[in-house]
């Protein structure tokens, strides 16, 4: 079973689950409080990945390295390159 | 380690998605389950902003993201050759 196959069957068994849960279809009679915190879960799972990404981008910026001959290295390179491509007849 | 500017801008993110997520949890997780008399209940909206703020926070966010495309596209055009 390929991974996108795997995926889409993960996600449309919690979709299930979260329709049933949220619209009562089985009337489980599930207690009041439960469905409460059960009918906002999509929004709540997309809010917590998104705070996840800017927690990891955030931590990221803030513990990379700096890299001073890189840049060094880099700005030469790029002045290089533009002294070229001018002589080759590209206008910036 | 990266220095100053970086720094803060990182740290400040983490920050922030660490507010956000705590007062997001307590909100769908918490409150359902804390008397309805409670005073921390004065501290957050009535529950159907918790779905619709941001639904339209992401509606924005699209918004702005497609205006953005279309102003590029508007200023990359070029005009037609004439023979």
């Amino acid at each position: 079973m390929t991974k996108l196959l795997e995926w889409l069957l993960g996600v449309s068994v919690v979709v299930t689950a979260w329709g049933l849960l949220t619209f009562d279809l089985l009337d489980l009679k599930v207690p009041q409080v439960y469905r409460e915190v059960v009918w906002p879960m999509p929004v709540y799972l997309l809010v917590v990945f998104g705070c996840y990404s800017i927690a990891t981008v955030g931590y990221r910026v803030a513990t990379f390295n700096d890299c001073e001959e890189a840049a060094q290295e880099l700005q030469a390179q790029i002045k290089e390159a533009k002294l070229d491509l001018k002589k080759k007849g590209l206008k910036f | 380690m990266a220095t100053g500017a970086d720094q803060v801008a990182g740290m400040s993110l983490v920050c922030f998605s660490l507010v956000l997520f705590t007062y997001y949890t307590v909100w769908v997780i918490v409150l359902p389950f804390v008397d309805s008399d409670h005073v921390i209940h004065t501290f957050f909206l009535p529950r159907e902003y918790s779905v619709i703020l941001p639904g339209m926070a992401a509606l924005i966010l699209i918004l702005c993201v497609g205006l953005f495309i279309g102003v590029v596209t508007w200023k990359n055009r070029k005009p037609k050759k004439v023979d």
